[in-house]
């Protein structure tokens, strides 16, 4: 390649060399360690530490699911029943039809889309400015993002629906995402990953001649892939489960997400049949544990992909 | 001011690699204005954000505290410090208290320590581990509203899991909901088993990034797995133990859901009755918003203090 | 006086943060809701659907429209339960973007109330020239201040005396309840030797979901009461007798408390219990034995409970003419059938027994039956439990206590002295102001 250094087309060729014999040695060390000391005794520790993990988290989660499966007269039956006697799909078949189930699974991808993007991309670049910039007031500044998340919705919500009811945005989109797209969990967790890589490999780049933006996409960024996963996780399944604000925004299943809808099964005032409410637990934590699924396999990948290339 | 500020006092030099070339242009002298600026940019959006959706309701809060003010009523009558007095000589505020208390620490502690736990075996090269790292990730993803209702079967004295396991080694199992320690003890187990989940992504996303180089030169020097875990493995996971301390802290103390659907804040009105669950209740159950937007201020600034000695304290660890 | 208005406030901050919004708004705009304003054609209903009523509502709605053209009722989703309604109708008093009509329960009314949120709809029905004698008297009146109504009874439940027939059978029991809660006493050591040592006798609601409401009923059977008026009764010799009953049921093992009774009932596991109307569907359905149903033990000691629907205090005139409209069609005689036959709820209007749907309704629902012929009995609810802020958690936390084994008249004696001091400092002042 031809272009100049100096700010040239910083391509994993071209990474500084510090940097990409860093990367390369953690990523591969990083694979090996996993495998090296193991003898056999720690290989059967391991296993049966999983099965402990799954004996003790999943027999609740099991639970809901054979719930959702059981007969109304099923359900509360002393002994408990273990296993759906007979299986039924009819608690599903309700769950779609007593609600308008599908509305409120496309409010939910549409808030949790806009609201995610807009959290990720907030929290990373505000991260960047928070750790690799230098500028006057910057630990004043992240001291007043994280305080953020000392304040309790229960307080917020009755003020910023006077504003949002002002602005004409009851039961619009962008009056549920917008009141909740600033981050500062997200910031507070992505200025720490920023600031814990190696300052060598940083500086380096900066002295090759990358800049801000730069550093930002082809340096730090590559190597903070695994936090950069968890925290779009974690962020995904905060909203989704969102309650209380769309509550107070939607007025129906035009723009009500999910955990709103799924609260009309429920009985206010009489005998609530438990079983279409787990199907409904079952069917909105699936396509989130699908998601689940594919980026924890990235965030290895991240790491592993810089190792091979170079 | 410093010149680099980025650059850690613990950098070493490269090791052993050819110095990096210099650099052509003069950055640091005209970078200043132009960093700032960036940065402004950059941090813009999100901090409108935060003042306008945060803290101008947090202001408008603690403005509040210092009235009378009915949910319902148009009108707040200033009633200057009454409300805090009210707060610090009240009988419940001591339980309040306390639940939280309990609950936070435990949930802190727990769910941390156990987090990292799984965060160290589901790191290990074993088979089925994607299986069962959804698995340990599942209960993070449902919402706090419908884990209340599932841990209604696990809880029930009638006809939960925790009665029918129990009833089979020949215990008697616990009225969960009736009794306020069985209660509590019963919503914090609920909370930790659900965001085990949190801790264990963001310690098993630290485990991925870090520097197995150091790990193999301590294996080198023959270090016992104990001692390797100790002085090399915590304080690679430091900024984020450190994190998770602050963020897992902050969640915890704002639990809302869970109570909400398992226990009303009860048994006996307040065996689990948090700070948070006083706020709602004492706004929109009893109406007093000045006196909710009271304990939420007092709330808001325990979690600042805390918050800002767990900071110092990690910078007192860093340089030591 | 050294007052300032809330709303001016929240304008003012709002025109900030506006601007301070415009910088980043602009993401997928979509046509907006009016405002603060509303339009007078279109009735914004708040609605919780109680007992899983939306389908009934819907179609209760569209007869309305049909029936006046030009108007157009807007079912809102306002929340799972009272209160989130109530939460809900808060935020918007604060805000604007009031509802026409708002469900307001038997705890939740009152405050909007005093604090002259709700309309007084006296003046509006005698301008429209409703009739409001056909309301059943202890419902309508349910929604007095100063001499004023600010609700009309929409879905209205009582508790109800169920109990176990196959229990009662084998414990020689008659086939009906207890005439009172000595009697009562009396059966209920029957009643344990037949149920065997892992079944209950009676199990009621906790403290954090209604036994306040229910216990009434034993309260009012001694001569005691909460209240009268204002002045909170707990230290009466006849309440704390009530609370003694209540405790020693406890001690003697023949009481539980748990968070809902109905699936334990329907389990066939407890004996009997005291459980809204509104249960009475599902629990019908689900019961494998054959479920009885009695009066509340005593003679006209019956609270009522459940919700009713207000207008909003500061809309328009013209929108509060069309809003009454719709809630005298919503609870006439034909609909309030049409309602409480889908969820279980007490019709409203003494007339609608006299319709043939509901008269055949009931020749086949023989329990319905027992909670219509109850409803004339019913009795409101005293002060100390519904309209001072926070009593029914007050009062639940206390009995709670009870259970548990405190001492009754301590406990008494602190919700009089708690009581008092809250119709002080936050009713008193307010009341015919």
């Amino acid at each position: 390649m031809s272009t100049p250094t100096i700010v040239g087309s910083l391509d994993d060729e071209q990474l500084p060399q510090t940097a990409r014999r860093g990367r390369r040695r953690r990523a591969s060390h990083h694979a090996e360690a996993s495998t090296h000391h193991r003898g056999p005794l720690w290989t059967a520790a391991g296993y049966a530490g999983m099965v402990l993990v799954v004996l003790v988290i999943a027999v609740p989660l099991f639970w809901i699911l054979l719930t959702s499966f059981k007969e109304r007269g099923d359900i509360y039956v002393r002994p408990a029943q273990w296993w759906p006697d007979p299986v039924t799909g009819q608690n599903y078949r309700e769950l779609t039809t007593r609600i308008p189930f599908f509305d409120y699974v496309r409010n939910s991808v549409i808030i949790t889309s806009a609201t995610s993007v807009a959290k990720i991309v907030l929290g990373v670049i505000s991260a960047y400015a928070l750790s690799l910039l230098r500028f006057p007031g910057r630990s004043v500044v992240f001291l007043v993002v994280i305080a953020a998340l000392m304040v309790p919705n229960q307080i917020t919500v009755i003020s910023n629906y006077a504003l949002v009811a002002q602005l004409g945005w009851r039961n619009t989109f962008q009056g549920i995402i917008i009141p909740l797209a600033g981050v500062a969990f997200g910031t507070f967790l992505m200025r720490n990953q920023f600031l814990s890589l190696p300052g060598e490999i940083i500086e380096a780049a900066r002295l090759d001649g990358a800049g801000p933006m730069k550093l930002l996409w082809r340096v730090v960024m590559p190597m903070s892939w695994p936090t950069l996963v968890a925290f779009a996780l974690i962020t995904v399944v905060n909203e989704w489960n969102e309650y209380l604000w769309p509550f107070l925004m939607s007025d129906d299943e035009s723009t009500a997400p999910l955990p709103v809808g799924l609260t009309f099964l429920q009985n206010n005032d009489g005998v609530t049949n438990w079983g279409p409410v787990m199907a409904g637990t079952v069917l909105a934590m699936l396509p989130i544990l699908v998601l689940f699924l594919f980026l924890q396999r990235q965030m290895i990948k991240g790491l592993t992909a810089g190792a091979v290339k170079s | 001011m410093q010149s680099s500020v980025t650059q850690p006092q613990s950098a070493t030099p490269g090791s052993g690699g050819p110095p990096p070339e210099v650099g052509p242009p003069p950055r640091r002298s005209s970078g200043r204005a132009w960093e700032w600026s960036l940065a402004a940019l950059l941090l813009l959006p999100n901090l409108l954000l935060l003042i306008v959706f945060t803290y101008r309701p947090l202001l408008d809060n603690i403005r509040l505290s210092f009235t009378d003010w009915n949910i319902s009523s148009p009108i707040a009558n200033p009633v200057g410090l009454s409300n805090y007095i009210e707060w610090f000589g009240r009988d419940d505020t001591k339980i309040i208290v306390r639940n939280t208390l309990v609950f936070t620490i435990a949930t802190v502690g727990i769910s941390m320590a156990v987090g990292l736990g799984l965060a160290l075996l589901l790191d290990q090269k074993l088979r089925g581990r994607n299986l069962v790292r959804s698995i340990v990730f599942a209960p993070f993803v449902i919402s706090g509203a419908a884990i209340g209702i599932a841990f209604q079967f696990v809880f029930d004295p009638q006809f939960g899991l925790v009665r029918d396991l129990l009833a089979r080694i020949g215990v008697a199992s616990p009225d969960f909901y009736q009794e306020p320690g069985w209660a509590l003890f019963m919503v914090t187990v609920t909370y930790i088993w659900k965001n085990l989940g949190y801790t264990f992504v963001i310690y098993l996303a630290a485990l991925q990034g870090r520097r197995a180089d150091l790990d193999e030169a301590a294996e080198i020097d023959g270090a016992t797995a104990w001692t390797r875990f100790r002085r090399v493995l915590m304080p690679q996971l430091r900024p984020t133990t450190f994190f998770l301390s602050i963020t897992v802290l902050l969640s915890s103390v704002q639990v809302f859901d869970i109570i909400n659907v398992m226990t009303r804040g009860g048994p006996q009105g307040n065996g689990t009755t948090t700070l948070v669950y006083q706020v709602y209740q004492e706004t929109f159950v009893n109406q007093r918003a000045g006196y909710g937007a009271t304990v939420a201020t007092i709330m808001f600034v325990i979690l600042l203090v805390v918050t800002v000695v767990q900071v110092r304290f990690m910078d007192r660890g860093k340089q030591a | 006086m050294n007052e300032f208005s809330r709303r001016g406030f929240l304008g003012l901050a709002g025109a900030a943060g506006v601007a301070g919004l415009a910088a980043c708004a602009g993401t997928g705009t979509s046509p907006t809701t009016g405002g603060g304003g509303g339009s007078s054609n279109t009735i914004e209903f708040w609605s919780n659907h109680p007992g899983n009523s939306k389908p009934v509502e819907q179609e209760i709605i569209k007869a309305f429209e049909a029936a006046n053209s030009g108007l157009k009722v807007k079912l809102v989703d306002a929340g799972k339960n009272y209160e989130e309604v109530a939460q809900k109708f808060n935020a918007s008093l604060a805000g604007g973007s009031l509802p026409d009509v708002v469900v307001v329960s038997d705890v939740t009314w009152f405050n909007f109330a005093l604090n002259k949120q709700l309309s007084p709809l006296d003046d509006l029905l005698s301008s429209a020239k409703i009739e409001t004698s056909d309301y059943v008297d202890a419902l309508y009146n349910d929604y007095n201040l100063d001499d004023k109504h600010y609700a009309l009874p929409y879905s209205r439940s009582t508790p109800l005396f169920y109990y176990n027939k196959d229990l009662w059978k084998a414990a020689g029991l008659e086939d009906r309840g207890p005439k009172d809660w000595d009697e009562f006493l009396t059966w209920a050591p029957k009643l344990k030797a037949a149920a065997g040592s892992d079944k209950i006798v009676m199990e009621l609601p906790d403290g954090s979901n209604y036994l306040d409401w229910v216990f009434q009923n034993m309260v009012w059977g001694y001569g005691g009461a909460y209240s009268k008026e204002w002045t909170p009764t707990f230290s009466d010799p006849n309440t704390v007798k009530a609370g003694t009953y209540l405790q020693n049921l406890a001690k003697d093992g023949y009481l539980k408390l748990s968070k809902d009774p109905a699936p334990d009932f329907t389990a066939g596991i407890v004996a009997c219990s005291m459980m809204s109307t509104g249960s009475l569907g599902g629990v019908a359905k689900d019961a494998k034995f054959p479920v009885g149903t009695a009066f509340l033990p005593g003679d006209g000691n019956c609270p009522t409970g459940g919700a009713g629907v207000g207008i909003p205090a500061t809309i328009s005139d013209d929108r509060k003419k069309n809003a009454l409209k719709f809630i005298e069609f919503l609870t006439n005689a034909q609909n309030t059938v049409t309602f409480t036959q889908a969820t279980g709820y007490m019709p409203v209007r003494k007339s609608a027994v006299d319709l043939p749907e509901e008269k055949a309704f009931l020749e086949k629902n023989p329990n319905a039956k027992t909670a219509i012929e109850q409803l004339p009995k019913t009795r409101s609810q005293d002060n100390a439990r519904v309209l001072l802020p926070g009593g029914g958690a007050r009062i639940g936390k206390g009995l709670d206590q009870i259970v548990q084994g405190q001492d009754v008249a301590t406990v008494f004696k602190g919700l009089d002295a708690e009581s008092q001091q809250v119709f002080d400092s936050q009713i008193k002042s307010k009341l015919g102001a």
